[in-house]
């Protein structure tokens, strides 16, 4: 049974999306400020965190910014329906998606099974019955069977939403992949209106990878596009 | 105190005084200098010496010698000396006024010497015998006469414009320096640094001008606290208006686990419900931030004809389900600088009003093109219209036209008026008119180069 921190300083909310989340079949657990959510997010063994913005002591933000210090523990972000800044803020952090609040509870089930397939390595409509595989392009290596990222020799530590959006990059790496197709092979979804969650993984896949030797970028973004993964 | 009331009254005065001291003090170092270069104080004691030279020249040189003299001493003396023949005429044709001719018949009449004080006039003989008198006439001492003395008014005339000037100048750069400083914050705060403050630029300044910027750093720190404030309300309103709604859509969403199939209906019912008032809350929320300005749009370059051909899409695939279609029957490459998100938005919500009321199995069709100035999008829809004393209203928020546009459409009358206010924040405008093969037709106009207005 999949653990869940459930992080939001709404106490009824929090009560009754436990027990919605429990008939689906989750364990939940509940924190209600930023303080005790990171407590619990590092001491005990959640396989995802659902973390609210706006919360007393420690927001989300911060909770999520220290907590990324150590663990590539998935998180989703809940954000202020009117406020793009949040998502983007907390994809830059590291959360591997958002969903703007109030939402209904089965979208919020449906992307908390989506960021739990891509973390178990098995989201549906991918290659993970194949046998591991080495992606290697330049100095860039991947272990499909580890899910272990190294780039000139030195280990990378993704996240698994950034781990699926490198792969799929990988595996069509010259092609220019559609963001709708990366969405859905990676993401799990469908690319919606507004969604800078690609962008943002693509922009903190960058960071931790760096550029190519001749100083070009990994990654190409061909506008109105999508994006491609480029060989020296 | 009006300390820069004194300040201009004093610098003026100052400059007039000094304009006017410069001019005596010149003017009379001046007359001094010519007495000397004279050699005589009075206009009698050059009078004799004139006489003298006349004489001397007449006897040498005749009339034609006289008459070249009589020029030369012209140019050199302020007061014109005449040398008048017998019958009144001067030999180098001046006027002689009316009044110098009776007094000189007077005169001749009369014994010399009558009246004690000798004439100021002496007699020249030529050699012909012919016989001048030589006089100074005071009358023809006029001021064009001495204008037309360099020295006597160039020199105070410079002096005056170089003091005056530099009195000027540091008054005006003094009076303008922080006017130009005012300017500039002005500007900065219109362009959105709330923050900006004048005082602090201004030093230990105590005058009207200083005045005016504390006035306008109490207005700037005034306005900054209501658009804070503003700023708070709406994401306090937001919130609070949210947090209900997202435990009714948990409570929903437990209600439909435990009703295991039941009553699916009413709960769908419910749900739309709720997310209609979450729409009709951002709506109100986007609204209320447009007019506002409390947030600031973004300033990037936006791929229009992309943004168009996305929006398009995006509400075709919505319309082929009620059989209505949406199309971009002609377009161009455009681009424009302003908030994609809005423009978007902005977009949509015309889109999808036109998508709403075409008639079943018609189009909406969409048209962008452009001249110099700006660049036009149509979207036209095959509906019923709108009456036409209502195409001007159809902006406003909550106007809804007739029964058609009732609470069965969806709308909430807030998309076009979200759509007009971005568009104006772009510099643009919208406008809507009935086509004349039926239906509606909207057009939005964007600048070329569109700036956000501050």
């Amino acid at each position: 049974m999949n653990r869940i921190l459930l992080a939001d300083d709404d106490v009824e909310l929090t009560e009754m999306l436990s027990q919605y989340l429990a008939a689906e079949g989750f364990s939940v657990d509940a924190a209600h400020d930023g303080e005790t959510a990171l407590a619990k997010a590092r001491h005990d063994v959640f396989d995802l965190v659902v973390l609210d913005v706006m919360m007393p002591r420690m927001n989300g933000f911060d909770v999520l910014r220290e907590l990324r210090t150590h663990s590539l523990l998935p998180v989703l972000m809940l954000t202020a329906r009117d406020e793009d800044v949040d998502s983007i803020v907390g994809l830059e952090l590291g959360a591997d998606d958002y969903l703007p609040k109030p939402c209904n509870p089965r979208v919020l089930v449906a992307r908390i099974r989506a960021i739990l397939r891509r973390a178990a390595g098995s989201h549906a409509g991918d290659t993970s019955s194949d046998p591991p595989q080495t992606l290697a392009f330049d100095d860039l290596e991947m272990q499909t069977g580890t899910r272990s990222v190294s780039c000139g020799g030195q280990p990378v530590a993704l996240t698994s939403t950034e781990y699926a959006v490198l792969e799929v990059l990988l595996r069509e790496a010259g092609h220019v992949v559609s963001k709708a197709d990366l969405s859905e092979r990676a993401l799990g979804r469908k690319l919606t209106r507004y969604d800078r969650s690609l962008d943002m993984h693509v922009s903190s896949l960058r960071k931790k990878l760096g550029s190519l030797a001749g100083g070009e970028e990994r990654i190409k973004t061909v506008r109105g596009v999508g994006y491609q993964y480029t060989r020296a | 105190m009006h300390r820069l009331f004194w300040k201009i009254f004093v610098s003026f005065w100052a400059a007039l005084v000094l304009f006017a001291g410069a001019t005596i003090l010149t003017a009379s170092h001046y007359l001094e200098r010519a007495r000397a270069e004279q050699g005589a104080a009075s206009p009698r004691e050059r009078l004799v010496r004139h006489a003298a030279e006349a004489q001397h020249i007449a006897d040498q040189y005749g009339a034609a010698g006289l008459r070249e003299w009589l020029r030369e001493l012209d140019r050199r003396e302020p007061i014109p000396f005449l040398l008048i023949d017998r019958a009144g005429t001067d030999l180098l044709g001046r006027t002689v006024s009316p009044a110098m001719l009776a007094r000189l018949a007077r005169d001749a009449e009369r014994p010399r010497h009558m009246h004690g004080g000798p004439r100021l006039r002496a007699e020249i003989r030529l050699p012909d015998g012919s016989e001048y008198l030589l006089i100074p006439d005071f009358q023809g001492v006029t001021l064009g006469r001495v204008l037309d003395r360099p020295r006597v008014i160039a020199l105070p005339l410079i002096v005056a414009a170089v003091v005056s000037g530099i009195v000027c100048f540091l008054l005006a750069s003094y009076l303008t320096a922080p006017l130009g400083r005012l300017r500039r914050a002005t500007e900065a705060y219109a362009a959105g640094d709330l923050s900006t403050r004048v005082a602090p630029t201004l030093g230990t300044r105590k005058d009207e001008v200083a005045e005016l910027a504390r006035s306008f750093d109490h207005m700037a720190q005034r306005l900054q606290e209501l658009m804070t404030g503003q700023r708070q309300l709406l994401s306090d309103v937001s919130h609070e208006l949210r947090s209900p709604l997202a435990r009714l859509q948990v409570a929903l969403g437990l209600a439909r686990q435990r009703a295991e199939g039941r009553a699916g209906a009413e709960l769908d019912r419910i749900e739309r419900e709720v997310e209609r008032l979450n729409d009709l809350i951002g709506q109100l929320l986007s609204l209320a931030r447009l007019e506002s300005g409390v947030t600031e749009p973004a300033q990037e370059v936006v791929d229009l004809a992309e943004l168009l051909s996305r929006v398009a899409a995006d509400a075709d695939f919505e319309a082929r389900a009620r059989n209505r279609h949406v199309e971009v029957v002609k377009t161009m490459p455009a681009t424009v600088h302003g908030d994609a998100r809005l423009l978007q938005s902005a977009l949509e919500n015309i889109v999808r009003n036109a998508a709403h009321y075409t008639a079943e199995g018609t189009s909406v069709t969409l048209t962008l093109e452009a001249d110099p100035q700006q660049l036009r999008i149509m979207v036209q829809d095959h509906g019923p219209g709108v009456p036409e004393e209502m195409l001007t209203r159809l902006f406003e928020p909550f106007v809804r036209v007739g029964d058609a546009r009732d609470r069965a459409s969806g709308g909430y009358g807030l998309g076009l008026a979200i759509a007009q206010k971005a568009i104006r924040l772009h510099g643009g405008d919208v406008s809507a008119l009935n086509a004349r093969g039926g239906g509606l037709l909207v057009s939005v106009r964007l600048p070329v180069e569109p700036r956000i207005a501050g």
